[in-house]
């Protein structure tokens, strides 16, 4: 009971740090104007299919041929009440938090052909049903490299407590500090030449645990574009398999729970689930580094603290193997603090898709965001809309973070 | 602190303040952490590189440049200046101290892998320009290091204020002010730098050329979300120092709160915000290469033109190496490994010297991580 309270005080705690977030964005959103606004909500405008004829004023000849002068827009007159922009600002924030609330993000109305092939089937429709279905892509992937940096970091970071100035803290030292030092499209870039030059240039043409199955140069680091993995067939073409998501290609036609891995479990296509997870070694391993770099750190030296702790030395003193005291009595410490840190560190850690996600073009939420931002092509629908869904993610995370912590640490909860 | 005593300050004479007995204390934990000084040397390495690229003869803004070298396999035309003066459009800035021996062979138009002489030549992305690699590396130790000093040293200074604000008034003014602090920590900092970068890309601030006026914007975009997090370390710093003996000394002598912050509050929450500042300081031009990388035109120049800028070029390099990859896959051809390695180089270095020396810097702060 106490619980629930506690959770639902936490959950209403950040609904005001969401508005915040959502006021930043407004703020930004409104530093472009009027008209910007108004072709992200409604797409582009009929008369010229351009921003400028979101106008509040056009020439009347654009109206009624051959007139002269300047008239009232009537698209303006039509939709800018829909987004209180004809109201005072504070209006217009309400209007902004409440489409934001309600997913009402806008229309993908700037993507164009040369930012991908996914432009023929997103453009003009809904921000927030194109981003519903590239999340699961992005999700999927940042449960794999939380694995792998809980498989990493927590074993690691207790070692090299253990054996302290020994070769593995120091190595674990130098992990940690490439973590920090490396940027990750260089490291993506490298773990890729490696891929190639330990499996060689054939690695790029045909991928050997599929029979048969040819692929390209994209296909180490899980392409969008080209027919994916096993038994694709190649008809299927870049852009069908795009958009309508790659196990419609695989003879898959229904995706109950919209992630790839577990649709391909669930119908059974092992091959499909064994190609989708080795396509997310590489980028999971990357995106990991970053924060097994400083969660190493954390874990070592808060080891260090609680191995000189009182219960410690009774635990030895009474006769408890060492092993056990290190597993047991230490050891337990360091499931807080890992989930401590990356609470912390998670908007470090989702700050990172969108650059992992177009190294190794993934069709996540992060390489939507990455195609959106090119100079001169700017979504601005799907800019605002993806940046709002990674600040979900955050504030998801941290309400996790919390609920976790109350349960592992009955003092939080009841304190 | 167990063989040597802590050196005497001041060999006579009066004793310094207790705060400039600490800085000689901390320097002399520092002085015998052998990684710190590592890290401290590579730093004042890359100072003095910066110093040094000032006096170089080529333009503040530019590298030394070569035009239309062809790599084997790669056939790029040379079309932007400086024009070819050959055939096979081969030019050398004199100014400039180069790598590249004299006798270079360009026979047939193309350079062979034994004959490209290391860190001489990289390509910028969309240009065919190669430019120096020492040259670019150079010059970038300046604008990298500006740029990262910068934002981290303003993000650093306004963090302080609003955490010694916080903490030290508390009730209402902290309860605002942490929120917003909040609100800032659940953006991802890149997340925001881009939407922010990207919104006012759009315009130019008056009076100002693109060029600065992009620089500006980016430095205070990341300013801007910067700070929070120095804000709230100092914060928790403060709620421990007010309560001190000797901030209520301060206070039941009389001094005005203003003053009892900035005299005795603020210098002794600073520390932990000079050892996070020097790790972040490693991190920025990381960030402004990954910004680079997903193809923005941070600092509104030509798209013949490259920032000689660490994070920069080697995003330029990544991506140019994908595309000669990619040419090469069709016939034998040089990887220009060198123009990847370089630029990430400098970048470790940089990051990895302020890892070590804050390392140090902690161990020298903290009496209970001393050995």
């Amino acid at each position: 009971m106490r619980m629930w309270v506690y959770v639902v005080r936490r959950v209403a705690l950040l609904v005001p740090v969401i508005i915040g977030v959502m006021t930043i964005t407004f703020l930004l959103v409104t530093a472009l104007g009027p008209q910007q606004q108004l072709y992200s909500a409604f797409g582009p405008p009929p008369i010229h299919g351009t921003i400028h004829s979101y106008n509040p004023t056009i020439p009347c000849s654009e109206i009624t041929p051959g007139a002269n002068g300047t008239c009232a827009n009537p698209l303006w007159n039509e939709l800018a009440p829909k987004l209180g922009l004809n109201q005072p600002i504070f209006v217009q924030w309400g209007f902004y938090i409440y489409r934001s609330f309600t997913f009402q993000w806008g229309l993908v109305s700037n993507f164009s052909e040369t930012q991908g092939p996914l432009s023929a089937f997103i453009h003009g429709q809904s921000v927030s049903t194109v981003l519903a279905q590239l999340l699961p892509y992005t999700l999927e992937l940042a449960i794999f490299s939380l694995i792998i940096i809980l498989a990493v970091a927590v074993p690691l970071g207790n070692l090299s407590a253990v054996y302290r100035n020994r070769p593995v803290d120091q190595a674990s030292r130098v992990l940690s500090f490439s973590g920090f030092a490396l940027p990750a499209f260089l490291l993506a870039t490298l773990l890729v030449l490696a891929v190639v030059l330990v499996l060689g240039t054939s690695t790029l043409v045909h991928t050997p645990w599929c029979p048969g199955g040819e692929t390209s140069y994209s296909e180490i680091t899980g392409s969008w574009p080209t027919p994916l993995g096993c038994g694709a067939p190649g008809g299927g073409g870049p852009i069908s398999n795009f958009y309508y998501p790659t196990w419609l290609t695989y003879g898959i036609v229904s995706h109950p729970t919209g992630f790839p891995t577990v649709d391909a479990m669930i119908h059974g296509n092992w091959w499909l689930a064994f190609d989708t997870i080795l396509r997310m070694v590489l980028p999971a391993i990357v995106i990991a580094f970053g924060s097994i770099a400083i969660l190493l750190r954390f874990v070592r030296n808060s080891m260090l603290e609680v191995m000189n702790l009182d219960f410690v030395r009774t635990a030895r003193a009474k006769g408890v193997p060492e092993s056990t005291v290190v597993k047991r009595h230490a050891g337990r410490n360091s499931l807080n603090v890992t989930i401590t840190v990356l609470g912390l560190t998670f908007a470090f850690f989702i700050g990172g898709f969108p650059i992992i996600e177009d190294v190794f073009q993934l069709n996540g939420v992060g390489y939507i965001l990455a195609l959106s931002v090119l100079p001169g092509q700017e979504d601005f629908a799907l800019i605002f809309g993806s940046t709002l869904l990674f600040t979900f993610l955050v504030v998801a995370a941290n309400i996790i973070v919390d609920v976790l912590y109350a349960y592992l640490d009955p003092r939080v909860r009841l304190g | 602190m167990a063989s040597a005593p802590p050196p005497s300050p001041v060999s006579s004479g009066r004793r310094p303040s207790p705060r400039i007995a600490q800085y000689k204390r901390t320097w002399f934990f520092l002085r015998r952490n052998t990684l710190a000084l590592v890290g401290l040397g590579i730093l004042i390495f890359l100072i003095a590189m910066a110093l040094y690229a000032l006096t170089l003869p080529i333009p503040w803004n530019q590298m030394d440049g070569y035009c239309g070298v062809h790599l084997p396999g790669c056939t790029y035309v040379c079309t932007t200046p400086p024009s070819p003066p050959g055939p096979n459009c081969y030019a050398v800035n004199q100014n400039f101290p180069s790598f590249i021996p004299p006798t270079l062979s360009t026979a047939g138009g193309t350079l062979t892998a034994g004959q490209l002489p290391l860190g001489s030549l990289s390509q910028t992305p969309y240009s065919q320009i190669y430019y120096n690699t020492l040259s670019g590396i150079l010059r970038g130790a300046d604008w990298s290091l500006v740029i990262a000093f910068s934002i981290v040293v303003s993000g650093a200074l306004i963090g302080l204020m609003v955490g010694a604000i916080a903490g030290f008034w508390g009730g209402a003014v902290d309860e605002a002010l942490m929120r917003l602090v909040d609100i800032f920590l659940s953006i991802p900092v890149i997340l925001f730098v881009i939407i922010t970068v990207s919104v006012f890309s759009q315009f130019t601030i008056p009076g100002l050329s693109p060029f600065s006026s992009r620089m500006l914007l980016l430095i205070l975009a990341f300013i801007v979300v910067w700070w929070p997090f120095y804000a709230r370390i100092v914060r928790g710093q403060v709620l421990v120092v007010r309560e001190q003996k000797y901030v209520e000394a301060a206070r039941a002598s009389g001094a005005k709160k203003g003053r009892i912050v900035a005299r005795h509050v603020i210098p002794n929450s600073v520390y932990p915000v000079f050892i996070q500042m020097s790790l972040d300081v490693g991190t920025v031009p990381l960030l402004v290469g990954a910004l680079a990388f997903l193809g923005f035109n941070l600092f509104g120049l030509s798209s013949s033109e490259v920032l000689p800028e660490w994070g920069s070029l080697s995003a330029f390099s990544v991506n140019q190496f994908d595309a000669v990859f990619g040419a090469c896959s069709v016939g034998v051809c040089v990887l220009p490994w060198w123009q990847i390695l370089f630029p990430g180089l400098m970048l470790f270095l940089f990051a990895i010297s302020v890892n070590f020396f804050a390392d140090g810097l902690r161990d020298a702060l903290d009496p209970r991580l001393r050995r």
